[in-house]
């Protein structure tokens, strides 16, 4: 067990060097120029290759990734090209916003995905089962933005209850208030996380159905939904620990589209400003979080999945 | 999925649509009671806040760097200017006066008298010269250094006493006060030492002489400013300003609706509704921007290289057809002849102009032996105004016989081929610029192989007046020559001007001053300290 975990985490080191050399690449080979954010009509030609000659940009790409992963093996992000502010804390900045909604918004999707999942999957093919079902095809093909709009509207606007965007009323502070604005964002993300993990775990519980040990329940007299919410569970879990390995990359890399509708100060939205001006030290340092934590989710999900089902053999 | 169940999901889509729809039309009515306006009455009151929208980050609040719209924005309250010109009108904000010597090549500038920092210290001439000094400084990468090396000599600046500093031009240069306008003095005593201006932490704290002095940033969330009490135009009625950061373009509207925001910029598409709650003022005033189609001279076929041409693909298009195109309603911008915006100086729309003649078009086309016209056209895709635009073109040159095949691509990629000298492989393309009143900015654009001479136009003729006109002390003169260059420059056609565009902004009818704080392009209002809310 040791072993695993020492041998994948050693793993981990080429494999973010290698995310990092395809991000990299990716950014230079995308049309634009980070120095054109910069330049504005009446400046000269020579004061923009100034510019670019002070930001480095002048040099071959590989040297470019060359003097960035240096500098990244001393334990430095770089400076953002656009507000020359370090890339560390600017993410470390947006990271509780994030990491808060994110997370609020995975846990409330599981928790509701699982006695849903369950239920579905118990009743399939009945009605209960198709109302779920359709629940969950409406959360896989609206688009977010559009219902976070419509929730905009009805509970800001018509309904007056909540706040329609950011992550808190001026000057304030509380919690309460983060909350409050967090309802609306959180609900939508939720909706489309639960949408995924419903179908997941229906289709799981089916599966469990079939096995001997239901059977053996049933025949002992056991209730229906005993058996579902006392056995059946315990099963049905396993795959929601991979769920939530593979969801870690998300909860730093943030939701691009909900936290700009929502003007939510995480790091989704950082991570689209700087798309949009070619910002390369920022997607790198976005990437690499975001790659790491996923990387680290999975082997956490594998040590759990390990430790929680015995039939599971972890070859070292 | 059985059919019976395709038809359940269709159905109860149906109605989340029909929802949405309905609450649509009938929201205008529900929306009015929270921000019913009063009337308009009595002297300014004092106190209260102001929350305005903005569509991204600042990139840095610092005069020397803000080169975008929201940094200038926060910047023009937090910032004091020397002075501002507004349709050739001087207004003077920390300047007393800027007199030019009998020979022009020294302009002396006098401060108002006990002008002070947000945080005490007083403003004084070493504060203009530092400001200066660090725009001239090539390590600190200032935006606005082209403004003041003047054919490759820099301006010199010096201090004549506490509250004059005079500035020695290499030759005359009349275009100097429209670079002055732009500078915003930053605190000697705060940046002095600091190696790189742009990267210094004092930015993240600005220290200014606007009407309001920096209180706090979240990122991603807002940047508020609290009222400057001893801002020399005399103490701001408002308490605080905010500026709330709202990147999508549908939700910063519902916030407005909503009261979360008071004061936005709306797109034409967009004011039917927001006019529609009664709650708003809604404002549009010329930015100073002329939107237009660019002929490329030096495409790889050359077509576009005889004036001839591109005077006959101007009589194929209608202008008036092009705004509501683009804009939805001619009230959003005027139709535009001349390549300078109406704020410029000695501007004219009375120039040629080759408009709405398909018989004509084709006349000169048939006296050029030319046929089977092909073009292509770049287009910015996700654009609304350039893709409408672009198929209006493709559709009225199909009239006379041109074939335009239209390039969809990111706007990335655009604005690269587009500033890209090089690029030859494209005919047209739709762009804008916003170049400021004095005429000799046009220079770089028009001049033979100029910086930004996208269009590869060279006209000797031009190339003289333009050199002419940047050094004519003369104002006489001066106009003479900006008259003679736009009639030329209009008469060859280098590019086909469709509007000077306008700028919409929405404004709580809570509010009042709007007349004494000045609409102003890009930074909304010249001078916050006027606005007060009423009640």
């Amino acid at each position: 067990m040791r072993q695993m975990i020492i041998r994948r985490l050693l793993q981990t080191i080429p494999l973010l060097f290698f995310v990092s050399i395809v991000c990299f690449a990716m950014i230079k080979l995308a049309p634009g120029d980070p120095v054109l954010s910069f330049v504005t009509p009446n400046m000269h030609a020579d004061d923009i290759e100034r510019i670019r000659h002070n930001l480095g940009l002048d040099r071959p790409a590989y040297i470019q990734y060359l003097l960035w992963l240096k500098q990244l093996l001393q334990g430095d992000l770089g400076y953002s090209l656009v507000n020359h502010q370090p890339v560390l804390g600017q993410i470390i900045d947006r990271l509780p916003a994030t990491a808060g909604l994110m997370g609020s918004a995975i846990l409330i999707a599981v928790l509701l995905a699982i006695p849903l999942g369950l239920i579905a999957g118990a009743n399939r093919n009945r009605w209960i089962d198709k109302i779920i079902n359709l629940i969950a095809y409406i959360g896989i093909s609206v688009p977010l933005f559009w219902l976070a709009i419509l929730l905009i509207y009805i509970f800001a606007i018509k309904l007056s209850l909540l706040p329609s965007m950011g992550m808190r009323t001026i000057g304030e502070e509380s919690i309460g208030d983060v909350l409050r604005h967090g309802i609306l964002p959180c609900s939508v993300l939720a909706f489309g996380f639960l949408a995924g993990y419903v179908r997941y775990i229906r289709s799981s519980t089916i599966g469990q159905l079939k096995e001997d040990y239901v059977q053996i329940q049933y025949a002992f007299g056991s209730n229906k939904w005993t058996i579902l919410f006392r056995h059946v569970i315990k099963h049905v879990l396993l795959p929601i620990i991979t769920l939530l390995g593979m969801s870690m990359g998300d909860l730093v890399a943030g939701a691009i589209v909900t936290e700009t509708v929502f003007s939510w100060p995480g790091i989704g939205s950082l991570g689209m400003t700087a798309v949009r001006g070619m910002d390369y030290p920022i997607i790198m340092g976005i990437t690499l979080f975001s790659s790491l934590l996923l990387i680290l989710g999975n082997l956490a999900a594998d040590i759990l999945y390990a430790i929680v089902d015995p039939r599971m053999k972890v070859k070292g | 999925m059985s059919t019976k169940f395709k038809g359940l999901v269709i159905a109860m889509l149906f109605t989340v649509l029909l929802a949405a729809c309905s609450g649509n039309s009938g929201g205008s009515t529900a929306a009015t009671s929270t921000g019913s306006s009063t009337a308009d009455s009595g002297a300014p009151k004092d106190g209260g806040s102001l929350i305005i929208g903005v569509a991204a980050d600042p990139v840095i609040l610092n005069p020397l760097y803000a080169g975008d719209r929201v940094s200038l924005t926060i910047d023009q309250a937090l910032y004091a200017p020397l002075f501002q010109v507004n349709n050739g009108k001087k207004t003077f904000y920390l300047a007393e006066s800027l007199e030019p010597s009998a020979d022009q090549l020294t302009y002396t500038l006098k401060l108002k008298k006990n002008l002070t920092w947000h945080d005490g210290q007083k403003l004084t001439a070493d504060d203009v010269v530092f400001t200066i000094n660090s725009i001239l400084d090539e390590k600190q990468n200032s935006f606005l250094r082209a403004g003041f090396i003047i054919n490759n000599k820099p301006v010199q600046v010096s201090k004549v006493d506490d509250l004059t500093v005079a500035f020695k031009l290499p030759q005359v240069s009349p275009a100097f006060e429209a670079s002055l306008v732009q500078v915003s003095p930053i605190p000697k005593h705060i940046f002095e030492g600091e190696t790189d201006l742009e990267k210094s932490s004092k930015n993240n704290n600005p220290v200014g002489s606007g009407p309001f002095k920096f209180k706090e940033y979240k990122t991603g969330e807002y940047v508020t400013l609290d009222r400057f009490d001893q801002y020399f135009g005399g103490k701001p009625h408002l308490d605080r300003v905010t500026y709330r950061i709202a990147k999508d373009a549908n939700a910063a509207n519902l916030a407005l609706q909503n009261g979360e925001i008071n004061v936005q910029y709306l797109d034409p598409r967009d004011v039917a509704t927001i006019q529609a709650t009664g709650n708003f003022d809604i404002q549009s005033y010329s930015e100073g921007r002329l939107a237009y189609l660019l002929f490329n001279e030096k495409s790889d076929t050359g077509v576009l290289a005889k004036k001839e041409v591109r005077q006959a693909i101007g009589y194929a298009l209608n202008r008036q057809e092009l705004i509501q195109t683009a804009y939805t309603s001619d009230q959003y911008a005027d139709p535009a002849h001349s390549f300078e915006t109406p704020d410029g100086l000695y501007q004219t729309n009375d120039v040629p102009t080759y408009d709405n003649d398909v018989e004509k078009a084709k006349q000169i086309l048939a006296q050029q032996g030319i046929s089977n016209l092909k073009l292509r056209m770049i287009v910015q895709s996700g654009n609304k105004v350039q893709e409408a635009v672009s198929l209006y073109v493709q559709q009225k040159l199909k009239e006379i016989g041109v074939d335009v095949e239209l390039q969809n691509m990111d706007s990335t990629a655009f604005g690269q081929k587009f500033v890209d000298g090089k690029a030859t492989d494209y005919e047209l393309a739709l762009s804008g610029y916003i170049m400021g009143y004095d005429p000799d900015a046009y220079r770089i654009l028009f001049a033979t192989g100029s910086s930004s001479n996208y269009t590869h136009y060279s006209n000797p003729q031009v190339d003289k007046l333009f050199e002419q006109g940047s050094g004519e002390g003369d104002t006489t003169k001066r106009a003479e020559i900006y008259k003679q260059l736009q009639t030329i420059i209009a008469e060859d056609a280098p590019i086909y001007p469709i509007a000077y565009t306008k700028t919409i902004v929405a404004i709580s009818k809570n509010y009042g001053g709007l007349d004494q704080a000045v609409l102003k392009p890009v930074v909304i209002f010249e001078d916050l300290s006027k606005i007060y809310q009423k009640q």
